[in-house]
């Protein structure tokens, strides 16, 4: 047979191929009902501190259906970055690995089907000796803004405000409300960053004046304060606003200052605590101004490690 | 091929059997985002038309008309206008749907179907039955094609109206008279009151009637004389597109009937600097040029079924090279002058040369004697003769062996231009593959039809939002064409069972009829068949194999889904919840729930709110740059789990989250 004919023959057949690819790729991943099979197996595979990430991860949403908010809780889910975790758990299908475990020392592994589970170890694990999200709550905490100096006082029962597509992320209904106004307040919620990626974070609008000040008492202290900071992308991508001050000091020491500017994205900063680390008890103090404090929906994490 | 009555049959049944899978299928598909507004439309004009009907006189005043056709008077009325009567007449007095949104949806259904009918007869009259079959069945069977057949939006009512334009503007050029000529008008006024995509209607017709002009410098005087035909007969139809079209605009779209030209340029000025939407693309949000040029080819391969594009491929590549070469004949004819000539009709389809010989002197004396011949001309020519001694060196060996002897060392140049002529074959005139159609003249419209619509997508500012359906009026061309490489295919199986008649009778035997093409079509054409099957209701979530289906395509961060219609897949779920639960809709438009419940698909008592605070159950339609929607249900109700995910192939599309406690 001529090449040519053979190929124009072969062509019709390549619908029956395709056919076949079809029938793979459609079967491939578990079906959405089949993750509630993989519960059981990630609750006894390894501790609940060690956080289950997903590969690939747009399949997290059945993970998250399927093992509930005690194994993935918001603090793993919407994590700032992986080095605090000493361990982790990777569920994957597909014969996916999350980007972000790359490195990582495997200790188990085990197959259920089409899931994959295994334990990694981090290598380079820097543990937390406190989480500033975790303590942004009384008695721990107090804030206030600094021009003039008001309190910002806590409510537990404070009304959700979300702001919907491109709108402010949700103001949680435990925080501290300042006087200023309702977007004026320090509260954990949940930012998607420059990928879209949810980021656990302290909401902390500057005020029009000075500083919004987040004041930690009797804080142990490691080494460093390090953080991120950054703003809903859908906001900052227009790269309109003006810059942000972090400001930390710990017993009224500045130790550092970080600016964050439009289009940075989710922006690691680090302090090193130079005298004062490895106090067992100290104030920090997280200070956040800006020149212009219009559409300054900042919100940062930080933890002393 | 001349139409039959059977063809008319085949074109009636393809045009009610494709309607009928819509509305058999409909059901299950929730409503777009812009369909809520259309409904919202398309019943403000059907009061208008009650208005018309009962007091036309008081329907025909300004403050009348203003007051039903501002409503999305940034789209044209027509189809809005389709689906108020549609409702009005089908469901308000006859009651001939089971839901109310399938009323409104109709005429755009109705359109789909006569699209399939319609490049069904372009097909079979252009080519063949077998290829209006197969054009029919890859378009109807393109998944985001069918998804977008079901709705009430213009999307497949204008791929349809170009069509029929393109189709009306190509029988203009191989027929004497008006009529034709005067549907070209119409059918282009239709269009432009359907969607703004009909705009680039005239530069199609324009640039064939350009390009005919263009080649007709080439031809010999029967040629010319024959081109000048056509040309008469495209400006009678660009006189037309140019005379009625404008009338029918103006005359069914009654909003421009006042401030005419105030209301024109605002309706251009909407679509000339139309926002930028989100859309994710490999892994990225583009919402702002420059957008990403390869968007629509990389889209297209990814959702059109892959054995379509290769049958596309097959039939624009037969005529590629049927083309060529008659341009490599035109191209070289001169070359004969002065001596003799040496391009004639093919002996047993190969050879080029009269008597199997060269010309005397050769082609490159011959070149060399044209003061306008280049340098490939030239080059080209002495590929030609050793590409022919080549592949008949039994006939002529010496010929062969002058040729390679007289060859320096080949540079890549010179390979790539002898792999194209051999590819090419022999030039020649008359071929049964050029009397097989489709002729020239209707490839290049359907190549324009196709250019034409994907140019817009190399511009870097062109936004991409929407996906694949702003270039959804090139498939009914590239399914044309697919069904040309479908007949090619078919063709060249009856080929070799004859060849094989000893080895293989009983193939030989059907090879003359309709079985081995029936055969053929079931093996090429399942694969589409079942992918768009399975696609539904998800039809914006399929993917083709190319990419790895849904979670291939998921994995490589392309557009999981837009428009908010998949509310419609977890109605089941949100009827379980507790009476008068607030349900948060993210992007599902309030009319489209409307609509749901007008249907009965959702219960009354459920409350839409568009705020995440207010609800009980908040829906979340992914899409990446909406991420940011979900955090904030995690906040406000406290849980990142949620309670009903909904989607295709394993690939979650759409989930909903329960406020706990409630």
């Amino acid at each position: 047979m001529k090449p040519g004919r053979a190929l124009l023959l072969a062509v019709p057949f390549a619908g029956l191929l395709e056919l076949g690819l079809h029938g793979f790729f459609a079967t491939r991943p578990p079906a959405l009902g089949d993750w509630a099979q993989i519960r059981e197996p990630v609750l006894t595979f390894a501790d609940a501190s060690a956080p289950v990430i997903v590969a690939p991860r747009w399949a997290e949403p059945m993970a998250r259906q399927a093992l509930g908010d005690e194994r993935m809780p918001l603090a793993h889910v919407a994590r700032a970055d992986t080095s605090r975790f000493t361990m982790a758990v990777e569920l994957s299908i597909l014969g996916e690995r999350a980007p972000e475990l790359e490195g990582w020392t495997e200790e188990a592994r085990e197959t259920h089907g089409k899931f994959t589970l295994r334990r990694l170890r981090n290598p380079h694990a820097r543990p937390v000796v406190t989480d500033f999200v975790e303590r942004a709550r009384p008695p721990f905490a107090e804030v206030w803004t600094s021009q003039p100096r008001e309190a910002c006082k806590w409510n537990e029962h404070a009304r959700t405000m979300s702001g919907g597509l491109g709108g402010n992320p949700t103001f949680p209904a435990r925080r501290f409300e300042c006087p200023s106004g309702v977007f004026f307040h320090v509260g954990e919620t949940v930012i998607a960053d420059e990928s879209f990626v949810a980021r656990r974070c302290l909401w902390s609008h500057p005020p029009k004046e000075g500083e919004i000040v987040t004041h930690f008492r009797d804080v142990a202290l490691g080494e460093t304060i390090e953080g991120h900071g950054g703003l809903y992308w859908v906001l900052e991508r227009e790269l309109r606003g003006a810059p942000i001050v972090v400001t930390v000091r710990v017993n009224g020491d500045e130790i550092g200052k970080a600016q964050h500017d439009d289009g940075q994205g989710w922006a690691p900063f680090t302090f090193p605590l130079g005298a004062h680390a490895k106090a067992a008890h100290a104030d920090v103090e997280i200070g956040v101004s800006s020149p212009n404090y219009m559409h300054r929906h900042f919100c940062f994490e930080a933890t002393s490690r | 091929m001349k139409l039959t009555r059977v063809d008319a049959l085949i074109a009636a049944a393809l045009w009610i059997g494709f309607t009928a899978i819509l509305l058999r299928s409909v059901g299950s598909l929730g409503y777009a985002r812009d369909e809520g507004f259309y409904f919202h439309a398309a019943s403000q004009y059907g009061r208008w038309f009650e208005q018309l009907w009962t007091a036309p006189g008081a329907a025909l005043e300004r403050k009348a008309i203003d007051a039903a056709w501002a409503t999305n008077h940034e789209h044209p009325g027509l189809i809005k206008s389709l689906f108020a009567l549609s409702n009005l007449l089908l469901q308000k007095k006859l009651h001939l749907f089971a839901m109310e949104g399938t009323s409104y949806r109709f005429a755009a259904m109705v359109l789909g179907g006569g699209l399939i009918g319609l490049v069904y007869v372009w097909g079979t009259e252009a080519r063949s039955r077998a290829a209006g079959l197969a054009a029919a069945i890859t378009l109807g069977a393109m998944p985001r094609l069918f998804f977008q057949a079901h709705m009430a939006c213009f999307d497949v009512p204008i791929v349809a109206l170009w069509t029929l334009c393109a189709y009306t503007f190509w029988k203009a050029l191989r027929t004497q008279g008006w009529l034709w000529p005067l549907l070209v008008g119409l059918t282009f006024g239709l269009a432009l009151d359907t969607k703004h995509n009909s705009w680039f209607l005239p530069i199609v017709a324009g640039a064939h009637t350009a390009g005919t002009l263009i080649v007709a410098r080439w031809l010999g005087p029967e040629g010319r004389k024959a081109a000048a035909v056509e040309l008469r007969r495209a400006a009678a139809a660009l006189l037309a597109m140019a005379a009625i079209g404008p009338v029918v605009f103006v005359a069914l779209w009654p909003w421009i009937w006042h401030d005419t030209l105030a209301r024109l340029r605002e309706y251009a000025g909407f679509h000339l600097n139309h926002d930028y939407y989100n859309m994710e693309y490999f892994g990225v949000t583009y919402w702002k040029p420059p957008m990403p040029r390869t968007y629509a080819f990389v889209m297209t391969a990814a959702t059109v079924p892959g054995v379509t594009l290769l049958l596309f491929a097959a039939g624009l590549l037969g005529r590629a090279r049927l083309r060529i070469g008659e341009g490599v004949r035109l191209l070289l004819e001169p070359l004969s002058k002065g001596g003799r000539a040496f391009f004639v009709p093919s002996l047993g389809g190969r050879s080029p040369f009269r008597g199997g010989g060269a010309p005397p002197g050769g082609a490159e004396s011959a070149a060399e004697r044209t003061p306008s011949s280049t340098l490939f001309v030239r080059r080209a020519a002495r590929l030609l003769r050793t590409a022919r001694a080549e592949s008949e060196p039994a006939l002529e060996p010496s010929a062969a062996a002058a040729a390679v002897s007289s060859e320096p060392a080949a540079s890549i140049g010179d390979r790539l231009l002898a792999f194209a002529v051999r590819w090419i074959g022999a030039p020649r005139t008359g071929s049964a593959a050029a009397r097989r159609g489709p002729t020239a003249g209707t490839e290049l419209l359907w190549l324009l039809s196709i250019g034409a619509i994907y140019a817009a997508w190399l511009s870097p500012k062109t936004p991409i939002f929407g996906g694949t359906k702003h270039w959804m009026t090139a498939y009914p061309f590239l399914a044309l064409f697919a069904g040309v490489g479908f007949d090619d295919a078919v063709r060249a199986a009856r080929a070799q069972a004859i060849r094989w008649r000893r080895r293989a009778p009983g193939l030989a035997r059907h090879a003359k009829g309709t079985a081995l093409a029936a055969v053929l079509g079931v093996v090429a054409l399942a694969s589409p068949v079942v992918q768009t099957a399975r696609s539904h209701p998800w039809g914006l979530s399929s993917y083709t194999p190319l990419v790895g289906g849904a979670a291939g395509a998921a994995t490589l961060g392309l557009n999981r889904t837009f428009w908010g219609y998949t509310t419609g897949s977890v109605t089941a779920y949100l009827n379980q919840a507790p009476p008068g639960t607030p349900v948060f809709l993210h992007d599902t438009l309030p009319a489209s729930w409307d609509m749901l419940q007008a249907d009965g698909r959702v219960r009354r008592d459920l409350r839409a709110t568009m705020s995440i605070d207010a609800s009980n159950a908040a829906l979340y339609h992914h899409e990446q740059h909406m991420a940011g929607v979900e955090h904030q249900t995690w906040i406000a109700y406290e849980t990142c789990r949620p309670d009903h995910i909904a989607g295709l192939d394993g690939v979650p599309v759409i989930w909903v989250y329960k406020r706990p406690g409630k």
